[in-house]
């Protein structure tokens, strides 16, 4: 579409101004400065897209309000396209609810939809607008921060549905990728991942020096063992020198013992038989004086134990056979006392009656016959008394039976005889009873009247007068007291006895010294030992007999050793015993001495020349010195073997380690992350480049066409010197020589001729969708001929497209153009 | 005569994608190789083996770390105090000078091949049976040309080829680049091959054989891994061979489809359904096909390590769960222009060319990230995640613009 006509109504510094523009290509507005250029450029822009009367900030060239005591405020532009012309009016007026101003669109004179002229223009925006058509100092100024997006953006509006979002897209992958990765920058992931790729490279070629090592520390330990081997073998010759040296040194103290040995030995004759000799006498002599001791000793004891008077000893053992009768006759009197004893009491019991009588006196007794006589007679006082003498028959018989039973077993005949005798005894004492029972019944009833008297007489002398025989009573009280004097006889006859043997027991007692009884038995076995020891008396002088023979005989003896000795001393030279013995100790003592001599010769044997040779000095330096090597050669060797050790570990650690494979596997995690993180990278990278691409063919590929262009523009204008742009996030160019610059490092005239290249690259690209006019307010100041020259060509070029409108204060620029210009005139404004 | 053929132990290398993990499984991690070379011993010694064949790459590096050397030398001491024959060969990973191995010397170990140069050594058996063991091994980690021209006629005794290198097929190849064809025409009993971890068998007859690593050690090596246990017959001469798993811990891809929108707990059981197809202890990387249809929410909590460890709690064999990935199963619905778009953009961003630019700022920061830009697995990784993520979004717009 061309701008036909501009009709300025109230508009800035404008009242009632009307442009036509001859030209359907370039047209020149020339006007000095302040003349209301840039306020044109703003009216046009404004009345196709809306009056700015906001108040926040806006683009340079709408910054100012329209007046405020003019209205209404605005025109009106005319466009031809194709076949037909569109004028567009727009106005405000104060109070409008809308500040953009009322818009009237009129197609051919008739007023119409303004989207009947708005879809020519595929809808765009002022800003799209502004951006796209306008050029001006300000706008050039902002070369640097073209960006890819913002031309993009202008291009896919024309292109693919909803272009917006998959530009948004297209920018989210794009930013996805630049925090993984950047070309320049050490944040984002995978530049660190490939920094730490390098340095897990470094250390793994560290570690990989371990295989190095081993081998040197091998070859260091193979080396140090072999020099440790030939050290241990130097320090067994050593040692094997020392101890041969030590050898000679003990040898040599032997040699020494020798020479010592040798000196002390004395040319000794020693007779050691007569040695033994005197030995053997000096035992005997011992032995003889030992039994001569004995046999005094044993005389001497005999003497003392036998100087008691022995005479009085043997005649008190010469009354042992008094004593012996003085028993017999104790023993005959012990009896005779029995007898009587038992001859009383058979009186007693034979008589009992006698007892009554015994202490009456010779004329009681008289009195006592009488007084019987007197008494009358009592017939069965017989029958009574043969009565009990019938008893005493079976007694006798009883008794001599059983005595001959007891004989019969025993002896035979005598028994027999007893037996018979007994039986005869029996039988009389039998027939004698029976007669007597049969007289006394007849004659008891005349006994009663004689009773009484003879009562009385029993009173009177206890005894009963019926069976009292006073003749016999009398005769046993006699025979009684017969046998009492007997008694007393006796009894005398012992207590004598009794008093000699006391006699000899004391006697007895004083011999032995000890206590004896004074019974027959403890005296005689008193006397029995008198008699032992008078028997032991006569031995023992017996026997000093012999023993004095014997030591008189060994004291011979003894005098003849000791003369056997004195010629044995002689013999040997000495004075005594001791003399001899240590004579003798001597010759023992040589003979251990050349025995030690001949063992020292023999084991000195083949040594024996060297050593007569050998210094011990000079021995005992050189083993010295030699115990020096050796001690050194003992440190050398602990040494190797404490480096060996420490080798070895060194060797073991590098074995066990497992460093190289932690750090392969250092490196190949990191590779991994490196891996699946440039994955990640490149699958946002190439997503974007994906929908960039996509964009492009959609919009039939505008933007690389309009790069293209932009490049041969920029050439066509830098007459060259710049042959290609790249047009990433930020814009830089090439150089011929192939060099790139940041935008910011061109000169103000390149950048500028770069902004004009991209530009009008871009609306050449857009002319078939949009095509409106190009307005390029002052924007050559920083051109210098050259510039002019080529900016002038290109622009003819554009024009042929798209109308070219160049509001200019250069009046070169004028000329140059060779195009009669539309002026502004100042202070006229209103005119 | 019986051998073992084993390649690739990479003894002391790292383990990839599990540093999430506790440190007490990561140590088992850790020893897992290890554990397999020891298992592999014990196979050798229980089998009674006459031979064991090393086909190279048994370190990770030219400077093995000593404790993997001793623990190496170990084991190879327990197979030749039985008399049982080693022949080994550095690989590109290993390419050590023979002094630099701490094996302990004994007839019954051999590194063949010492400086790149092609060697045969001819051993018996206890019983009498002869063979040939020719191969060579790496002084360099690259060997550019093609060695097989070195490779000496088949003799009359039972050979062996003892190689550690990779099939000419693809371009710029340094490591000793051969045909299978030529191999077949050099016409050894049993060419035992190492350097792909793969297990492959390039021919039958005769044997040209890749044995795989040891130890599965990220989630491009999946399945089962362990040795080869060969027996030939003495007579005939012909082999058969057997593979004998001695790896520890499998890695294994499992994989759920989502057909429309779910809610977490669903998702948390389906996933925790894929993971119970485990027989043994496995790192499973998971595949989320329909991806789109996860919320932002969704995809980040699978994203999280803590929900994998949380998935795993109840998983077999103490298996875990290391890995997820998206893939989407639809195309976006937009309108017809915008659709093409959409297509077209992506056909060309995902250009070899296009992507090569775009990620050009990235790769150059890093060799790690030059390796990934050139790796069709990681490229197909990025894609499908960018995939998931446009896809999430733009379902986010249509959804919007729907409800609106």
């Amino acid at each position: 579409m061309r701008l036909k006509q501009i009709n300025i109504i109230n508009f800035g510094q404008f009242s009632s101004k009307s442009f036509d523009l001859p030209s359907k290509q370039i047209n020149v507005f020339f006007g000095a400065n302040e003349a209301g250029k840039s306020t044109t450029v703003a009216f046009i822009k404004q009345i196709m897209f809306g009056f700015h009367l906001r108040s926040n900030s806006s683009p340079f060239f709408e910054d100012y309000t329209p007046l405020a005591h003019v209205s209404p405020m605005g025109g009106s532009l005319i466009f031809e396209a194709d076949d037909s012309e569109y004028e567009l009016e727009r106005l405000y007026a104060k109070g409008d609810k809308t500040k953009r101003g009322i818009l009237t669109v009129k197609k051919d004179g008739q007023v119409v939809p303004e989207s009947l002229f708005f879809d020519q223009i595929q809808n765009i925006d002022g800003s799209f607008y502004a951006d796209s058509f306008i050029f001006n100092q300000e706008m050039l100024g902002q070369v640097s921060s073209l960006s890819q997006e913002d031309l993009l953006d202008r291009i896919y509006y024309l292109g693919a549905a909803d272009s917006g979002k998959l530009l948004e897209m297209r920018d989210g992958f794009e930013k996805e990728a630049g925090k993984l990765f950047k070309k320049t920058g050490k944040k984002p992931e995978v530049n660190r991942l490939l920094k730490q790729m390098e340095d897990d490279r470094d250390n793994l070629a560290q570690t990989q020096a371990e295989f190095d090592d081993y081998e040197e520390l091998d070859r260091d330990l193979t080396a140090k063992s072999d020099e440790l081997k030939s050290k241990q073998q130097a320090l067994e010759k050593l040692q094997k020198r020392a101890q041969e040296l030590r050898d000679l040194q003990k040898e040599l103290g032997n040699y020494q013992t020798l020479l010592d040995l040798q000196k002390q030995v004395k040319d000794t004759q020693f007779d050691s038989e007569n040695y033994q000799k005197a030995q053997d006498i000096m035992a005997q002599g011992r032995n003889l004086q030992k039994t001569i001791k004995s046999l005094k000793e044993q005389l001497a004891d005999l003497d003392n134990n036998n100087q008691a008077d022995l005479s009085a000893s043997k005649k008190l053992v010469q009354q042992k056979s008094q004593l012996l009768q003085w028993q017999a006759e104790y023993k005959s009197c012990l009896q005779k006392a029995d007898e009587l004893k038992q001859e009383k009491e058979q009186i007693l019991a034979l008589s009992p009656d006698t007892k009554q009588v015994l202490d009456l006196t010779p004329e009681q007794i008289k009195q006592l016959q009488a007084d019987y006589l007197a008494l009358p007679k009592q017939e069965n006082r017989v029958e009574a008394a043969a009565n009990s003498n019938d008893k005493l028959w079976y007694v006798i018989g009883a008794v001599l039976a059983v005595l001959g039973l007891i004989l019969l077993v025993m002896m035979g005949t005598v028994g027999v005889i007893a037996l018979i005798t007994g039986l005869i005894f029996l039988g009389a004492g039998y027939v004698k009873g029976n007669n007597a029972n049969k007289q006394n019944a007849a004659i008891l009833e005349k006994q009663k009247l004689v009773a009484q008297k003879r009562q009385g007489f029993g009173q009177q002398y206890g005894l009963n007068p019926d069976n009292l025989d006073i003749n016999n009573l009398v005769a046993n009280a006699n025979q009684y007291h017969l046998k009492e004097n007997a008694e007393k006889a006796n009894n005398e006859q012992l207590s004598q006895i009794n008093q000699e043997v006391a006699q000899l027991a004391a006697n007895v007692q004083n011999m032995l010294k000890k206590p004896i009884e004074d019974d027959f038995s403890s005296v005689l076995s008193g006397i029995d030992e008198l008699e032992e020891k008078i028997d032991h008396s006569q031995e023992i002088g017996q026997r000093r007999m012999t023993i004095s023979s014997a030591l008189k005989q060994d004291q011979q003896d003894l005098k003849e050793l000791g003369l056997q000795l004195q010629t044995l001393f002689v013999q040997a030279n000495v004075k005594n015993m001791a003399d001899y013995d240590a004579v003798y100790k001597d010759s023992l003592e040589q003979a251990k001495i050349r025995t030690q001599v001949e063992a020292l010769k023999k084991s000195l044997n083949d040594d024996l020349t060297q050593l007569t040779k050998t210094n011990p000095a000079e021995l005992e330096q050189q083993l010295h010195e030699l115990n020096d090597q050796i001690a050194a050669a003992n440190n050398e060797i602990s040494d190797l073997q404490q480096q060996n050790a420490q080798v070895q570990v060194k060797l073991n650690n590098l074995a066990d380690s497992t460093a190289v494979f932690e750090a392969k596997q250092d490196l190949a995690n990191t590779e991994t992350n490196f891996e699946s993180s440039s994955k990640e990278y490149l699958a946002n990278l190439l997503a974007a480049k994906w929908i960039g691409r996509s964009l492009d063919l959609a919009s039939n590929e505008r933007f690389p066409k309009m790069l293209k262009a932009a490049k041969e523009y920029l050439a066509l204008l830098t007459g060259g010197r710049y042959v290609d742009l790249d047009l990433g996030k930020k814009l830089t160019v090439i150089r011929k020589d192939g060099k790139k610059r940041d935008v910011k490092y061109l000169s103000r005239g390149t950048a500028e001729q770069l902004y004009f290249a991209l530009k009008l690259a871009f609306v050449e690209q857009i002319k078939d969708e949009i095509n409106l006019p190009i307005l390029i307010d002052d924007s050559f100041v920083n051109f210098d001929d050259n510039r002019i020259k080529y900016i002038e060509q290109l622009l003819r070029r554009i024009s042929e497209n798209n109308q070219v409108l160049i509001f200019t204060a250069q009046e070169n620029l004028v000329e140059k153009l060779g195009i009669q210009p539309l002026t502004f005139t100042k202070g006229n404004q209103n005119a | 005569m019986k051998f073992i053929h084993f390649a690739d132990a990479h003894l002391d290398s790292p383990f990839r994608g599990l540093s999430f993990l506790p440190s007490k499984e990561f140590n088992q991690i850790y020893q897992a190789a290890d554990q397999s070379l020891t298992k592999i011993v014990d196979l050798a010694l229980k089998e009674n083996v006459d031979l064991v064949l090393i086909a190279g790459d048994t370190f990770d590096s030219n400077t093995p770390s000593p404790r993997a050397q001793l623990f190496f030398a170990k084991q190879i001491e327990r197979l030749t105090d039985q008399k049982i024959q080693v022949v080994m060969i550095f690989g590109n990973h290993d390419h050590m000078k023979k002094e630099d191995l701490l094996v302990t010397k004994t007839p019954y170990f051999k590194l063949l091949g010492n400086g790149e140069k092609v060697e045969t050594v001819t051993f018996e058996t206890k019983d009498g049976f002869a063979y040939d063991v020719i191969g060579f091994s790496y002084l360099n980690n690259h060997i550019t040309r093609d060695m097989i021209p070195d490779f000496p006629e088949k003799g009359q005794d039972y050979t062996f080829g003892l190689m550690h290198a990779q099939e000419k097929a693809q371009a710029g190849n340094v490591y000793a680049p051969f045909t299978t064809s030529e191999v077949q025409n050099l016409n050894y009993d049993y060419f035992a091959l190492g350097h792909i971890h793969a297990r492959n068998n390039l021919s039958e007859d005769p044997w040209i054989v890749y044995p795989g690593n040891i130890q599965g050690r990220h989630i491009n090596e999946m399945g089962a891994k362990g040795c080869y246990l060969g027996e030939i017959d003495e007579q005939t001469k012909k082999t058969t061979i057997e593979f004998k798993q001695t790896s520890p811990i499998i890695w294994q891809a499992a994989e759920i489809n989502l057909e429309d929108e779910i809610d977490k707990a669903g998702l948390q059981s389906k996933i925790i359904d894929a993971l119970n197809q485990a027989k043994q202890k496995t790192y499973f990387s998971l595949t989320i096909k329909g991806a789109q249809y996860l919320t932002e929410e969704e995809r980040e909590l699978t994203a999280d390590t803590d929900f994998w460890q949380t998935i795993s709690q109840n998983s077999p064999f103490d298996s875990q769960l290391v890995d997820v990935r998206y893939e989407t199963n639809t195309s976006l619905e937009l309108n017809e222009n915008d659709q093409k778009a959409f297509e077209k953009a992506k056909s060309e961003v995902f250009s070899m060319d296009e992507f090569a630019k775009i990620v050009n700022d990235w790769k150059k920061k890093d060799p790690e990230a030059a390796v990934l830009a050139e790796d069709p697995k990681f490229i197909e990784e990025v894609k499908q995640l960018t995939e998931v993520k446009l896809m999430s979004k733009l379902k986010g717009i249509k959804d919007e613009t729907e409800t609106n």
